[in-house]
């Protein structure tokens, strides 16, 4: 490395040297190491998240509980195996599927929908959109906070809007059969926006011949948007899809601080579940063993939303 | 020019309506909420018009409440602190570690960049209590357990592939000639970097370090997994509100609204900054 | 600072880009790099800065070699075809940014960037912003910014290409002037043929990444290598006739339209050959029908050209050929006429691979690959 170095810097003299100008006794890093010096907090993340990653694959071949630490022993995919038999695993899997499913399914539709409204550049639709921003800007957490106490059985405006419709002493996220849609509507009501500014961004960047042409061969609108809108939104829809079912299917905020996944086992999805495993039940075991479940389907879909998502930019930076 | 009908104008307008109202009301409701006292908030039916109160917001700041257990009261303002101190940080830190790595995986193509960059970009994707679980683990056995430092640390899980993802493709909408000429000119690399990269990105950099904030300031798990109780940001003391004994709606509410406060000034204030990095950069607003 | 290059090559993923080029140019003279877009020429100039690096071969500047050296160590001034201006600067100190590297104070760069920006024309937009500029006044900065320095070495890519005519022409005259106060070693890179022949003391024709020939601009028109670079280099371009070379007791001959026309006698070794001869139209002069050598034609039609006036004309046998004398001076009406073809300045090409044929006694100036 020092000969690299020197040798660098001899070359580096003699060129100053010969070309004129005073030599500069700055000292230079050899090019060759440059970049790894410059990204290695990024390596260092990587590592970083790389050692708790592999002891929670550690763990999850373990039958690990904090509470028994002298029973700790490997028991390989044991945990793994007995998920197949836990009703308790199904439900999770259950639960994290419908919520991820119903909260995405929700607003792409509503989104798209919000989306084609606002999309001609006017005042009041960048106003409008604009302050529909806000309910993404909010924590999740705080959102479900709000929810709670507008959902609150006893004073809530929501529960007197739903007497006034003849819904009687509704208990939203504290009855099992209302638990779901109560976190999922504070899902859509944060979330919706992100896929409307998506949306929209991609309804504005397409190009606009082949709408004027229709206009011109006076196409009829419903026709417009099957065959044209859509087919040219669905790098955007897709890959608003992706990364929604993804962040869905871990949710932990939102259903966290509605219920902490009650009642009962209403709303124990993935990283819920993880967290009572690992913090209640101190069963680091099957805590690790269900994240890692967790963690193969995000890695699944995530690896298919970056390529997609490269080969959009690539596209959009090819066109500009 | 397409002709709307009347009826088209009338279904669009209450749409939007409906749109609107409900992606509004929810935080309208609370704004009133938070200047209303237990009893306005406790009648049934809810009241539009009350008489408006400060006592809330006053209790909140001052620290003091009457009638229960002061040190609740206390921990709010230290949370919001704790929120700003936090996020400010990690950006801070953030932006200092990953502005020019993203101009390494931008500019300098070396063996393993590609990979590297998948890698931190798949984990942005990844439960976070994978990490988080052992890490609780781990921080008791290396001293970071009860620290800020470890939270920052841990929060540039949040921050940095935010960063390194947004800003790397504003150095990479520089023109390698600009670059070329002012090397060519007789400056070094770094200088490049100071006196051309970072000025033409700038814009990039902002709109990451603002979503970056925002992203940390509403983080909820993180905090919940590590934090020790002194050193908790709004988003888990504002929980600790709604579970303790004796509480006044009114102060959740007046609390609520201060913890969105900062986010929702940030993005009004920054709006086109933030459309561009919401939309991943796919498309530049 | 004289600049050697050897056997230089690059290639980008599966794509060579150079194959082996090999340059010298001596100190303070030019040297024209010619060819169309897609030679290679931009990455030539590149590796000389040392913006990318070569994967075979060397590059020296005044005898030393460059490899390693940075792009600030080299003592280069380069203009970009785009110019490539700083677009958060503004025009002063786009120029200034060589003086600054070189840690000049302030009023040296003062003085300096006044200076060109005076001799340039372009002193009174100095404060503004680059897309505030005409792309003439971009042209002008961005060679300002090259020329600030004072380098003992010029890369000019193609500077005069995004710049309207009539700019182009006021440069043609102005440049050469400019370069040679500087007295720096320039390579100047164009697809232009009258700017190379204007600028350059020596030409290479680039194509396909490798140097196709070297020589000076009379070298270049009036023996080039191969066919190609005979129809890039003139207006109107050179006359191509298929023709097959004779030899008698009297020596070498072809014949056109049956009218025989005496060859250098150095042209034996071709006897045979399918050939291709190239005469410029300059070089087909309207004579008497008792011309000795006179080959009928028939004219078609007329059109001026800048200083000249062109006839298209066609052979007996219905082969067009061009006829071109300067403007002014009188010439045939459309109809049957009779050229003489000067054969001291036709050119011999192989049919097949284009390449210029030598009579034996040539000093074999210029490369021929």
């Amino acid at each position: 490395m020092y000969q690299l170095i020197q040798g660098a810097l001899e070359r580096r003299i003699m060129a100053t040297a010969t070309v004129g100008d005073p030599p500069k006794r700055k000292f230079k890093i050899n090019k060759k190491y440059l970049p790894y010096l410059l990204s290695l907090p990024a390596l260092l993340t990587c590592i970083g998240i790389l050692i708790p990653f592999f002891t929670a694959v550690a763990y999850s071949l373990q039958r690990y509980r904090l509470s028994q630490p002298w029973a700790r022993k490997y028991n390989w995919g044991e945990n793994y195996l007995n998920f197949m038999t836990d009703p308790s695993f199904w439900n999770t899997l259950k639960v994290s599927m419908t919520y991820a499913f119903v909260t995405v399914g929700v607003e792409l539709l509503l989104g798209l929908g919000i989306a084609l409204l606002l999309q001609k550049r006017t005042r009041f639709n960048n106003f409008v959109s604009i302050m529909l921003l806000m309910p993404l800007m909010t924590a999740p957490a705080l959102a479900s906070l709000m929810w709670k106490l507008m959902t609150n059985p006893g004073f809530g405006v929501l529960s007197y809007f739903a007497e006034l419709i003849g819904i009687q002493d509704m208990r939203w996220a504290s009855d099992p059969s209302t638990a779901m849609l109560t976190v999922v509507i504070v899902d859509v009501w944060v979330y919706t926006p992100f896929i409307m500014i998506l949306l929209l961004a991609g309804l504005r960047s397409l190009p606009r011949q082949p709408f004027e042409a229709a206009e011109l061969d006076g196409v009829p609108r419903l026709f417009v948007f099957w065959k044209i809108t859509l087919p040219m939104l669905t790098p955007f829809l897709l890959t608003a899809t992706l990364f929604r079912v993804i962040e869905s299917i871990q949710q932990f905020d939102i259903i966290y601080a509605m219920t902490q996944g009650g009642p009962g086992d209403t709303l124990t999805v993935f990283q819920v579940e993880a967290y009572l495993n690992f913090f209640q039940s101190t069963n680091v075991g099957r805590s690790a063993a269900l994240l890692m479940i967790l963690w193969a389907i995000t890695y699944f879909l995530s690896n298919i939303f970056i390529k997609n998502w490269l080969r959009l930019r690539e596209k959009a930076h090819g066109d500009a | 020019m397409q002709t709307t009908s009347t009826l088209e104008s009338v279904l669009r307008g209450i749409a939007i309506t409906a749109i609107i109202l409900f992606f509004m009301f929810p935080i309208l409701w609370i704004f009133l909420m938070s200047f209303q006292t237990n009893e306005t908030i406790l009648r049934v039916p809810p009241s539009l018009f009350f008489e408006p109160t400060l006592t809330n917001y006053r209790s909140l700041i001052s620290g003091k409440l009457e009638g229960s257990t002061a040190t609740l009261e206390i921990r709010f303002m230290s949370n919001l602190y704790n929120s700003l101190f936090l996020s400010v940080t990690s950006v801070t830190v953030g932006l200092i570690l990953g502005v020019p790595a993203a101009y390494a995986f931008a500019r300098l193509k070396f063996r393993g960049s590609e990979d590297i960059a998948f890698t931190l970009l798949s984990f942005r994707f990844a439960p976070p209590l994978l990490v988080l679980l052992p890490l609780t683990i781990y921080f008791q056995q290396i001293g970071l357990a009860d620290t800020y430092g470890g939270l920052i640390w841990v929060y540039q899980l949040i921050v940095l592939p935010l960063i390194l993802w947004i800003v790397r493709g504003y150095f990479e909408d520089i023109p390698a000639d600009i670059e070329y000429a002012y090397r060519i000119a007789g400056h070094g690399f770094w200088a490049t970097f100071r006196k051309i990269a970072l000025p033409l990105a700038g814009p990039g950099i902002a709109a990451a370090g603002l979503l970056a904030f925002i992203f940390a300031w509403n983080n909820f798990i993180f905090a919940l997994v590590l934090a020790s109780a002194d050193k908790q940001p709004v988003t888990v003391g504002a929980l600790a509100f709604i579970t303790a004994s004796g509480i006044n709606y009114g102060q959740i509410a007046a609390g609520i609204m201060l913890s969105i406060a900062p986010t929702f000034a940030l993005a009004l204030y920054a709006q086109r900054y933030l459309v561009e990095g919401l939309s991943l950069g796919a498309v530049k607003g | 600072m004289s600049l050697e290059l050897t056997n230089l090559s690059k290639s980008f993923k599966h794509d060579t880009v150079l194959d082996g080029v090999s340059l010298q140019v001596p100190e303070g003279k030019t040297l024209v790099l010619f060819g169309p877009s897609g030679a290679g020429k931009t990455v030539l100039l590149r590796l000389i800065a040392g913006v990318i690096e070569p994967d075979n071969g060397q590059i020296k500047i005044s005898g030393i070699d460059v490899d390693g050296a940075e792009p600030e160590d080299r003592n280069i001034g380069m203009a970009f075809q785009n110019f490539a201006l700083f677009p958060h600067m503004d025009a002063h100190a786009n120029i200034a940014a060589p003086l600054t590297a070189q840690r000049k104070d302030q009023s040296a760069i003062q003085s300096g960037v006044q200076a060109l920006a005076k001799l340039l024309k372009i002193d009174h937009v100095l404060g503004h912003k680059p897309k505030e500029l005409s792309n003439g006044q971009k042209q002008r900065t961005a060679l300002a910014r090259a020329l600030a320095g004072k380098p003992k070495i010029l890369l000019l890519d193609d500077p005069l290409r995004n710049v309207d005519a009539k700019l182009r022409f006021e440069m043609r005259l102005e440049l050469p002037r400019l370069l040679s106060d500087q007295n720096a070693t320039v390579i100047y890179v164009t697809q232009d043929y009258k700017e190379a022949m204007a600028f350059g003391d020596e030409i290479a024709v680039i194509n396909d990444g490798i140097v196709q020939q070297i020589g000076t601009p009379e070298d270049i028109y009036l023996t080039p290598a191969n066919v190609e670079i005979a129809r890039l280099f003139g207006d109107p371009v050179i006359n191509f006739l298929d023709v097959t070379l004779q030899k008698d007791a009297t020596g070498v001959f072809v014949l056109i339209s049956d009218k025989r026309i005496d060859l250098d006698a150095n042209y034996s070794h071709a006897i045979g050959n399918e050939c291709t001869l190239g005469i410029r139209p300059e070089s087909v002069l309207f004579v008497n029908q008792d011309h000795e050598n006179a080959v009928p034609v028939t004219v078609e039609a007329e059109t001026p050209l800048n200083e000249k006036t062109v006839n298209l004309c066609l052979t007996a046998r219905g082969r067009e050929i061009m006829a071109s004398r300067p403007a002014g001076t009188d010439g045939p009406e459309n109809g049957p006429a009779f050229v003489n073809i000067e054969a001291a300045n036709a050119v011999i090409f192989d049919k097949q691979t284009g390449v210029r044929i030598e009579s034996e006694q040539s000093t074999g100036e210029g490369n021929v690959t």
